[in-house]
This record gives C-alpha cells, structure tokens and sequence, in this order.
C-alpha cells in the first residue's frame, strides 16, 4: 500500500512540471468586428492556428466602437485587458499616452521584410520613435455612382468640383437626391469632410512645427462647397451615419455616394449588378492635379507584457498576413476591407471569394485609388496626441455642422472650428 | 431604552453600511475626481482644487446644456402629463377592452430603448420613411423634411419620441390615482348638478394632485437623466441643439478625454437635482400637512 502510494506521489510529482510545461500560452484579441459572420471568419482562421500551434491557444472577444474608447484604457489599468486589440490610427495615442504600448518596429521591419507593407498604412502607426501597432487592413472612402444612371443623364464621371456639383444637380429630381452627403456630427461626416478637404488641397491640419493650420483658405474653400453640394442630399442628412447612405444609394434615392464600399448593401439589398455599379475617386478641387481621399489603415496593437504571450501574439499576426490566410482574413466582408501588403494585394486566397470575382473591377479601382489615402492628423509623419481628442469630438463635422445648421460662413464656422481644436488639444 | 437604541443601530447598521458602500463611495468618488486633473480612464491625475469647477461654471457649453435640459425636463413634464391624463381618464371609464387595453398601453414602455429608436428613425427618415409621406399627401408639406434637421425641430422630436415611450406608464400611476376617488363624490357632485368640467376641475384635479406631486418628482428625475434616446438619435446635434447635461458629461469623459472635468459637471448636476427634490418633496409634504 505504502509502496504503491510512494509510486503515485512519485508520478505526480514528475507529472507535474511536465504538465506546467506543456500549459498552453493562452492569448486574446479583442476586435470592432461585430457582425456575426465577421467574428465566424475570425474564428475560423483562430481554429486553424489552434490547431497548427499547440502550444498557443487564441481567442477573440468581439467589442464595439462605441465603448472601445472608454474600456480598454480601463481594462489595461485594471490588469484585465486583451493581449491584442484592433486600432484605427486616432485611438492608438490614447493607449500610448498611458502607457499601454510598447513599440513594435522590430516586428514590423521584419513583417516589412517578408510581405512589403503600403507606405501610408505604416505612416499613421510610426511617430515618436516608434512603430505602435501593425497594419491590417485598409478602408478608403470612394464616389459611388450607377453607370446606367449617369448614361441616361448623359453625364460623365465627374473629375473636378464644378463637374461633381453639376452632376448631382442635373441628377436632382423629385425621385431623387443628386448626391447623398451626411453633415452629422459623427465620424461619418468627419471622413466625408477631409475627403473633400484633402481634394482641396487642405490635407495637413498641423503645420510642419506641430501648430494647428486647420483655419487657412482652401478648408475655408472645401467647407464652401461641400456645406453647397450637401444642399442636394436629403434633409434629414444631419443625422446620417454610414447605414443611411448606404440606404439611400441602395434604394436608388440617392444619385451618387461617397462611402469606404457598398458592395456588400448592393449585392444584396439592391440590384447587385457587378457591370452598373460605378466606383471612381472622388473629384478635387479646380486646380488641383491629383485625386486623395481619407484612408484608414486599420492595425492591431500589441499589448502584453509577457514575453510569453508577446511572442505568441506575434505568430498570430504573422499567420494572419501570411498570403494563404490573408486574402480570407480580409474577405470577412468582401469588397470593404483592403490588403495593406504587397503580397496580400496579389493573394489567391484574396481574390477567390466569389463576391470579389463579382466586383473585381470595382475593388482593383478602390485598391488604385486608397494609394492616394490620407488621414487627418497623420499625414505629416508627426503625430501629436491631441489629435485623438479633436478626432473623437468630431471637430471636423461640428464646424460642418456650424455652416449647415448654425447659419455661419464658412470662414466664421472654420475660424471657430481652429478654436475648438486648440480648447480640446489644451 | 439606552440599550434598545443601540441595539436599533445595531440592527440599521448593516443597512446604513450597504447605503454609504453603493451611493456614498461612488459620489464621494465623484467630488474627488471632480478636483484633480485626470483626462483619461486609467491616467493619473494632480490635485487642482476648484479650478475644473471655476472652468466649467465660466463654459458655455456647461450653461447651453443646462438649459436645454431644463427645457428638456419641462417639454417632457408638459407633453406626458397631458397625454397620461387624457389617457387615464378614457382607461378609467367602463367600456367593452378596457381590460386589455389597459394591460397593452404600457407596451411602448416594455419596448428595448434601442428597438424605440430604430423604429423611429426609420418613420422619420426621407428615404423609405413612413411620416414624410404621410404628411405630403394629407398637404402639410409639400416636401420632405428632416426632423432633426435643426436644433428646435430636433428637441421637439426627441420630446415627442421621449414621451411616446414614457406617458403609458405615467398613465398608469395616474390611473391608481384616478381609481382612489370615491364614485360617491361624482354621484353626489352629479345630483348637484355638476357638470363633466366642473367635476374634473373640483373633485379629479384637487384628489389627484397628491399623485400628480410625486409624478413630477420622479418623472422631472428620470427625464432629467435621460441619455439613451438622445444619443441614439441625435448625440447632443444638430449644432449642439439637444446636448443636455447628460450627454455633456459622457462627450467630456469619452470623447474629450476630460473625465475629472466631467466629474464635475455630473458634481454640479447631483446637486442642482439634489436641491429640486429636497425643496419639492418638503412642498409636497407641506402641502399634505394643509390638507
């Protein structure tokens, strides 16, 4: 009895740090992916890494924009926080400025290496002598039209400012909105501005020495035409977000859009004719030679500080950007998420989704013309924190909003629109 | 009887403990995070004294919001009040339903804030919605127009959507009210003579003010600090036009990333709806007392 108690102390004990070792690293990735089958994709791609790596087991906790702001700071200074977590460039400085980040460059270089990354994702994650998360995907805001409409008004695409207003009025009916702008006071409306904005040639908002150089004529000049064309959307727009327009183009109220895709709403709430949905880069200003538009470069940070789940974390990104998994990462929603690797732009796994097949020519002209992306705050390869807090008050759809509900000028609601964002930047 | 009052405390003590943990720490923490410098969740933050006090009490912003939900406040007492009354009175009559009726009117109540919102966003919207329609075709415009297209238009719709969803259950109360009042006082003002107005002006109106005293404190509380919906709807827009204190307070902490500046705001508020309850429950009281 003594002996074969002996033995089972004995097995357990040599069991014991056996089993220690062989513990599985445990990591967690929080996302904004919320729609279901989003968060299907991504587990998908989880299982298989699961099952390709024993000695890691990944999970995902989706969340949502709304909060995201607010919980994860709390979270980390609880200790409770995601080993990984998605980021859009404005929230990045946030979690730095508490000192939740460390710097990824090493990682990203050796990323960089393998898979080529687009110069302007990396810009607005690289500042302060660091690297602050990895580029995922990328989203660029783009002029959506039907072909068949704008064949029938005998219109062109429109190129230039003069040429867009025209459009959206000879596209103007009783049936119809000509264009179908939001002037709410929402991140929507924030993107729509700088688009326009940054086809005016209003793209930096800080000067080269970190002073705010949002009051100058041409935001004064973006602002004019845009608070006129939104004139033609319809009026309940001041409190639109991306659904209504998407709504409104789907149901053929509205003429023309601009939105990141609405390939998905009109694959599958309107004709979901791949040959009449029209993309184009959205029209700059008179003057102006080259066409931009707001581009978010979506990322995920780093957060632990184990250097157990740090590496880990690491083979779970690098699985993710491998071509083979990327092309089926992005597809999540087909035709909205872009690769942000040169690699992942020409992947098989990418390209074979049925639906990309569909609308190939739309996404080959949103991936042409997201090389041309910008983003408030970022573009000057100095990030100053403030930015976070102007991007989260909205500042840049607040002066619309001045204009289009207050009855300002452009020039008074831009001036007061400076002034705000140095109140928020104190 | 020294003993026995000990043994009282004793057995409140628990109680008292429970009270001073769940709404003493969190408003004392309040005050303290009111006087310190902290700009995010999780940063840390330097004592600063008065001065987020002396700044937010010099903003506009702060008066702006406080006035809209003063007005706020009073457009939803004013709106649910003569909805609910008008309501209880017909639930208070006999007539074949009523039962059920009574049952279902609190159904917009019942209703997940999110699910009111998005079903009148949806009637309200110029494209696909219900409402612009219907108002073209009856000739009352002759073109689509945005609810929330400026500030006035939007508070009225919020107030309208607010009360829609709030006045059955105001109704209710009213009803419990309504349903205390002897039968034999409208007999008796009935064999008097009394007509319908003279019946409601001097027996319903006078008997239910009690009833009608703690609607408004509780109701004037509720409304006062309502968030859901405006967020939803508008998030304090067009222009700033339904930013009341509520939504202040969350657009300071969460996306001005000023949360001690904030902390004072809601500081201020607590004790701006602090003051109105103590000084309307003692006129009520007084008010009991007379009668």
């Amino acid at each position: 009895m003594r002996r074969s108690l002996t033995t089972l102390l004995t097995s357990a004990a040599l069991l014991l740090p056996v089993s220690a070792w062989a513990a599985p690293v445990e990591i967690t990735l929080w996302h904004m992916e919320q729609p279901p089958h989003r968060v299907e994709r991504i587990q998908q791609l989880m299982d298989e890494f699961n099952a390709a790596h024993p000695d890691i087991v990944v999970s995902q906790e989706p969340q949502n924009w709304g909060e995201i702001y607010a919980k994860a700071p709390a979270a980390l200074s609880a200790g409770a926080g995601p080993d990984m977590l998605f980021a859009i460039p404005d929230f990045t400085p946030i979690l730095k400025d508490i000192g939740a980040l460390t710097s990824v460059a090493d990682f990203v270089t050796e990323l960089d290496k393998k898979h080529d990354f687009l110069d302007s994702a990396l810009e607005s994650y690289t500042y302060d002598g660091g690297v602050w998360a990895v580029p995922l995907y990328n989203m660029s805001m783009n002029l959506w039209y039907r072909k068949s409409v704008f064949a029938e008004a005998g219109l062109e695409v429109p190129t230039t400012w003069a040429d867009w207003k025209a459009a959206a009025e000879k596209l103007s009916s009783d049936q119809t909105y000509g264009i179908g702008l939001p002037a709410n006071k929402q991140l929507y409306t924030d993107q729509t501005v700088y688009s326009v904005m940054a086809n005016g040639g209003a793209t930096e908002i800080y000067d080269e020495n970190g002073k705010l150089r949002f009051d100058n004529p041409q935001t004064v000049a973006a602002y004019e035409f845009y608070a006129d064309l939104q004139k033609l959307s319809p009026p309940d727009n001041t409190s639109w977000t991306w659904g209504e327009a998407e709504s409104c183009f789907a149901s053929k109220s509205c003429g023309m859009i601009l939105q990141f895709s609405v390939i998905s709403s009109y694959d599958t709430q309107a004709e979901g004719d791949a040959n009449d949905l029209g993309v184009a880069a959205i029209p700059h200003a008179e003057g102006e030679s080259q066409h931009n538009t707001i581009a978010y470069p979506n990322a995920v940070m780093m957060l632990s500080t184990d250097e157990a789940k740090r590496k880990a974390s690491e083979k779970f990104v690098s699985f993710l950007l491998e071509p083979e998994n990327y092309g089926r990462f992005l597809n999540m929603e087909p035709g909205l998420f872009m690769p942000v690797t040169a690699d992942g732009a020409e992947a098989e796994s990418f390209w074979n989704d049925a639906t990309v097949q569909k609308y190939r020519s739309q996404i080959e002209t949103v991936i042409a013309n997201s090389g041309n992306g910008k983003l408030f705050g970022f573009t000057s390869g100095r990030v100053f924190p403030a930015i976070a807090a102007i991007s989260a008050q909205n500042i840049l759809a607040e002066t619309l909003q001045a204009i289009v509900v207050g009855g300002k000028t452009a020039a008074e609601a831009v001036s007061d629109g400076q002034a705000r964002m140095n109140e928020v930047s104190e | 009887m020294r003993q026995s009052r000990f043994y009282a405390f004793v057995f409140v003590a628990p109680a008292l403990l429970m009270l001073v943990a769940i709404l003493g720490w969190p408003l004392l923490s309040a005050v303290l995070l009111s006087l310190q410098d902290v700009r995010s969740v999780g940063s840390e933050g330097s004592w600063v004294g008065l001065a987020n006090y002396r700044k937010v009490l010099s903003n506009t912003a702060f008066w702006n919001a406080s006035w809209l939900s003063i007005v706020w406040v009073v457009a939803n007492a004013a709106v649910q009040t003569v909805l609910a009354l008008a309501a209880a009175l017909v639930l208070n009559q006999r007539f074949p339903g009523v039962r059920i009726a009574r049952t279902w009117i609190i159904l917009t109540w019942i209703v997940p804030t999110v699910v009111v919102v998005m079903i009148w966003r949806w009637l309200f919207s110029t494209s696909g919605g219900m409402i612009n329609p219907l108002l073209i075709q009856i000739g009352i415009i002759d073109r689509p127009i945005g609810f929330f297209s400026s500030t006035w238009s939007a508070m009225a719709t919020l107030v309208f959507i607010n009360s829609w969803r709030w006045f059955p259950f105001i109704a209710l109360m009213m009803l419990a009210g309504l349903t205390r009042i002897p039968s034999d006082l409208y007999e008796a003002a009935r064999i008097d003579g009394a007509g319908t107005i003279k019946r409601f002006t001097r027996i319903t109106w006078p008997l239910l003010a009690p009833t009608l005293g703690v609607l408004v404190i509780v109701g004037t509380l509720l409304s006062f600090n309502v968030f859901d919906i405006i967020w939803l709807l508008t998030s304090g827009g067009p222009a700033g036009g339904t930013r009341t204190l509520p939504i202040l307070i969350y657009e300071t902490a969460f996306k001005g990333y000023r949360l001690s500046e904030a902390a004072t705001v809601a500081v201020l508020a607590s004790v701006l709806l602090m003051a109105f309850a103590f000084f309307a429950t003692r006129s009520l009281a007084k008010q009991g007392d007379e009668r």
